[in-house]
């Protein structure tokens, strides 16, 4: 099944592709009827105008595009909307639904995790005569739902209904890593609808965000439920926001009698089995793989790893999901026969996050004797598409085979300006970075450390088999400024996170 | 190890179309060392056609080429236990001496049944695979019947080509008549050859070939001599690459099993000269080595990695590999350990380490095989396989990974194809990669359906490096479960070691297996 990828309906390069490729987010705004005017009043039309970094010239500060999306108005005088509609934002207007004035509004929150933003407006005025819209429970199967946005195919509010179609874990798009609990509508939901709040007798019940095209799959919408949307709030009560915790380990179905047996578990379909528990994360050092996970903060794991919650069927991990950073979870487990009860505290956020999509960061580089170096992420991964097999593997498999252990970053040669300085070096493109004249290259900052020390050779040697890459100190001082006047390299290193 | 290493050296740039060629024999190139005369061969002795273009077909047709039937039948790496549909290939052979038909080894691979053809008489025969080399991609056939080539000719080996010269390729048209078409030699060169990627020299011919069918082997010749074996051609391009004949020439003299030597090394060009400065190296000329496979002829002579190459056998190696070929130009140096060295021939390497020249002789060998972690190809052989109460066990090799189809590298499991791309770099004595590639869906495995191409670290608490490993883990359950642990999720399964004993027979039956497992050949790691 691909993976539903957001549209905003604006005119940016890369969302134009993501368009083609599947899915579009929606914010719509439904002018239905009754509740379409109570619902008026507490619409916004956003105009965002961003600008995103270009990994292929990191020192760019990228292209200007704008685009539309839907806001609405919560207790406070805050406005909820997707955080791609904001995402790379340099600046950004509101509308109150029938009023053409534009307000000029600021990010006050944004979780791209769980693709989420919170807005403020400079002027208080334009909260007067708005309403804050409720945020209700999860819908039941079957009931309808109305979806309001500003979508494309016109310029003011927008309504469309359908019926909530499943209610299951999905991908955020925005990410691409990071799933959470995601509810299905067969309503009409196109660019423009993102941030849009989906209704039900008066109280929202979910923010629209992502779909398939059309050539993918029809009548497919989905919106962020209000559990996601209320965690979110209560996230960033503190003045700031702290993103998911997460157990960081797999677990695997216990159906098979055999291996129930050899575990020491009954026949009464209960526990999941771990699988890999990640280095680094908050259970390492507390789980083990193989040990049986069978309550939940009290709450049985059935073998398929569902649990009963609010009196629907829901994956264990959801119980994790509504936590916050420095809670804990308790779990039943049963190690080598014997059961016992362990506490994981959740205090930091999953760290090894290269996989994700990253948004409102420069990318950083260092270049020099026009070898641009950069720390590889899903970012630099989409631009340059490498096809190289051993950085592919050093990537997809950093987390599961613990790369990150050796090398919490991985440095490539991204890209070459060309010159003579270089002539011979473009065998060593997308070459990871292993050593810089015997320094071991664990982030980009060591590059950085490395080309500062004075040498008559720098000596760059690469992971894997092949020879090094040697500049000699002379050519590189020779074809500095050269080089950076003739690519207009504005500057030869960001570093900052 | 070896196989992938020699393919790492035709990736490489040394190879680019850049690569300096010294086509003029007036080039003032000299150098101090002799150059070495070409050993003589039998097949020189032979006689050679030199009439005019229709008799010297007509000639040739009748006595010295022969169309080549071949039903072949590949096993399917999937169910290993079966054989794809058979499919039918064509080809034109070629007499050599001996009363043989030289044709490529890809025309009958996996053969079932090998059919010979005069062109003009339709007359049959059929023959027997009597050696199959799959390093140099070359077969020779046999016919069944000892009076089927009376009165029919060898061909004798043109023994030199220059870049520009002509060839002219042999097809057999549906009547029997002749079809000739004239190429031009556009590159002489060492690439990849296919089924094992070994690095040998070959012919590249402009030459606008009709659709035939016999496809997989035809014959080019040039004044009644045979210049080589087209093996592939692009359409588009009209180019075709020929088996050229310094590798027949060492395919037919060397013994039966002998297979080709290669060094074992990966190097990359000595062009930047601030590497040179920075390595020291003054002399011109000369490769790096990267990589030095271990057990591989290089690193028996004690080749290091580190080490520049700048001659072979007195014969001076530019900065890109390539010497000066007397019968072909420039040509990458592994021409000569690959080639012209036969197994056993001993070769004078010149380097350059630390500063200092030094020469080192090496014995050059073909790769130990029991050393490869993943086979190249497994052609005329049924793949190994051990079915455990529905799983099946098999064991990683690049034909497995082919069964993804024409993109296997970006669609087969990452994992594997990582496994297989690097495997020189895994630690030594890592044995095979053994694959839990699926499973047959029975009593026992329920829950475990969806598992696929697993890479198999312990049965049974004992470490997997063989599929004889597994099956012998298998005969010792632990506290009556097989316990089958993996690299990646799920890490652990069970299954009940009673229950497959039991269910044995009605696995068979129910998935229609000859048998549950097939270990030809195996050792224990």
């Amino acid at each position: 099944m691909p993976t539903p990828r957001i549209a905003l309906g604006w005119v940016s390069a890369r969302l134009s592709e993501m368009l083609r490729v599947s899915l579009f987010l929606f914010c719509v705004f439904l002018a239905a009827a009754l509740h379409a005017a109570e619902v008026a009043e507490s619409l916004v039309r956003i105009e965002a105008t961003s600008q995103e970094p270009n990994y292929k010239a990191p020192w760019s500060p990228g292209d200007v595009s704008s685009g539309v999306g839907a806001g609405f108005i919560v207790q406070g005088d805050r406005i909820l909307t997707n955080a791609h509609v904001v995402s790379n934002v340099r600046f950004l207007t509101v509308n109150k639904e029938g009023d053409p004035k534009p307000y000029a509004a600021k990010v006050l929150y944004v979780a791209h995790d769980c693709d989420l933003a919170m807005l403020s407006v400079d002027k208080a005025e334009f909260f007067n005569g708005t309403t804050a819209l409720e945020l209700g429970d999860i819908p039941v199967i079957e009931s309808t739902v109305s979806v309001y946005g500003y979508p494309i195919g016109g310029k003011r509010l927008s309504v469309t209904r359908g019926i909530v179609s499943r209610i299951d874990f999905q991908t955020y798009s925005h990410s691409g890593m990071d799933s959470h609990l995601t509810i299905q509508i067969d309503a009409a939901i196109n660019p423009g609808n993102s941030g849009g709040p989906v209704m039900q007798k008066g109280k929202v019940v979910g923010v629209a965000f992502q779909g398939y095209s059309g050539d993918v799959a029809q009548n497919v919408g989905y919106m962020i439920p209000t559990p996601v949307v209320k965690r979110f709030l209560k996230d960033v009560e503190d003045g700031r926001y702290d993103r998911y915790v997460d157990l960081a380990l797999t677990e695997q179905n216990l159906f098979n009698p055999a291996a129930r047996k050899a575990l020491g578990l009954t026949d009464d379909d209960v526990g999941v089995q771990v699988g890999t528990v990640y280095g680094g994360g908050p259970s390492d050092g507390i789980i083990k793989s193989g040990d049986v996970l069978l309550r939940i903060d009290g709450l049985r794991i059935a073998s398929d790893g569902t649990i009963d919650l609010d009196g629907g069927s829901v994956p264990f991990t959801e119980v994790v999901e509504r936590k916050f950073r420095g809670d804990s979870v308790q779990l039943d487990i049963l190690r080598d026969g014997a059961s016992l009860q362990v506490q994981v505290p959740l205090s930091e956020p999953w760290p090894f996050s290269l996989q994700s999509s990253a948004y409102d960061v420069r990318p950083q580089f260092v270049v020099f004797g026009g070898l641009v170096f950069q720390p590889v992420d899903q970012n630099l991964m989409d631009e340059y598409k490498p096809s190289n097999l051993r950085l592919e593997y050093l990537f997809d498999f950093f987390v599961e085979d613990g790369i990150y252990r050796e090398r919490p970053e991985l440095v490539v040669l991204s890209n070459i300006l060309p010159d003579s300085v270089n002539a011979y070096a473009k065998d060593f493109v997308f070459s990871v970075v292993d050593e810089i004249n015997e320094q071991k290259i664990r982030r980009i900052s060591d590059v950085a450390a490395a080309f500062a020390k004075p040498t008559d050779y720098y000596v760059i040697k690469m992971v894997g088999t092949g020879r090094p890459l040697v500049l000699e100190r002379k050519a590189v001082e020779e074809a500095r400024s050269r080089i950076l006047e003739r690519y207009g390299v504005t500057s030869e290193y960001y570093l900052k996170k | 190890m070896i196989r992938l290493l020699v393919f790492l050296i035709c990736l490489s740039p040394l190879l680019a179309a850049d690569t300096p060629k010294i086509a003029s024999p007036k080039s003032p190139i000299k150098h101090p060392y002799a150059p070495v005369e070409p050993s003589p061969s039998p097949l020189e002795d032979l006689e050679s056609l030199e009439e005019g273009d229709a008799l010297v077909s007509r000639k040739l047709a009748e006595s010295s080429i022969l169309r080549v039937n071949s039903t072949n039948q590949a096993y399917d790496f999937f169910q290993p236990w079966l054989k794809k549909s058979p499919i039918s290939r064509r080809g034109v052979g070629v007499l050599v001496q001996g009363g043989r038909v030289l044709v490529t080894a890809e025309l009958v691979m996996n053969s079932n049944f090998v059919e010979l053809e005069k062109a003009t008489t339709a007359e049959k025969s059929s023959a027997t695979v009597e050696r199959v080399d799959y390093d140099c991609n070359l077969a020779l056939l046999r016919p069944n019947d000892p009076a089927f080539l009376e009165g029919t000719k060898p061909l004798a080996l043109e023994k030199s080509l220059r870049v520009g010269g002509e060839a002219t390729v042999l097809q057999v048209e549906t009547n029997g008549e002749i079809a000739q078409t004239i190429g031009e030699i556009t590159s002489i060169s060492v690439g990849t050859y296919p089924l094992e990627n070994l690095g040998l020299l070959l012919y590249k011919l402009r030459v606008p070939l009709q659709q035939r069918d016999g496809s997989f082997t035809l014959p080019a010749v040039s004044d009644g001599r045979l210049v080589g074996l087209v093996m592939r051609f692009d359409a588009r391009s009209q180019s075709a690459d020929l088996i050229s004949t310094p590798v027949i020439r060492h395919f037919l003299e060397s013994p039966a099993k002998a297979r080709f030597p290669r060094m074992g090394i990966a190097f990359s060009s000595l062009r930047d000269p601030q590497f040179r400065r920075f390595i020291g190296l003054t002399e011109p000329g000369g490769v790096y080595v990267n990589e030095v496979s271990p057990h591989g002829s290089a690193a028996e002579a004690g080749i290091k990695k580190g080490d520049v190459i700048l001659a072979l056998d007195g014969r001076p190696i530019d900065q890109d590999g390539n010497y000066e070929d007397p019968n072909f130009g420039r040509v990458l140096f592994s021409h000569l350990t690959n080639t012209v060295a036969k197994s056993g021939t001993e070769v004078i390497f010149t380097l350059f380490r630390s500063g200092k020249l030094m020469k080192l002789p090496a014995k050059m060998q073909a790769p130990d095989r029991s050393h490869v972690v993943s086979e190249a190809q497994l052609a005329d052989q049924p793949p190994n396989y051990v079915v455990l109460g529905g799983l099946v066990f098999l064991e990683l090799s690049r034909p497995y990974l082919q069964e993804w189809g024409n993109d296997w590298i970006n669609t087969a499991p990452k994992r594997l194809v990582y496994y297989d791309a690097f495997q020189n770099e895994l630690p030594e004595g890592r044995g095979k990669i053994v694959i839990l590639d699926q499973v047959l869906p029975v009593s026992e495995t329920l829950g475990y359906e969806a598992i696929r191409s697993l890479v198999v670290t312990q049965v049974n608490g004992r470490p997997v490096r063989s599929l004889v490993d597994v099956a012998e883990a298998a005969k010792k359950p632990l506290k009556g479960f097989h316990k089958i642990e993996f690299e990646e999720d799920p890490k652990t399964i069970f299954l009940d070691a009673a229950a497959v004993e039991a269910h044995q027979k009605a696995l068979i039956e129910q998935y229609s297996l000859p048998a549950l497992q097939r270990l030809k050949g195996e050792k224990s790691r």
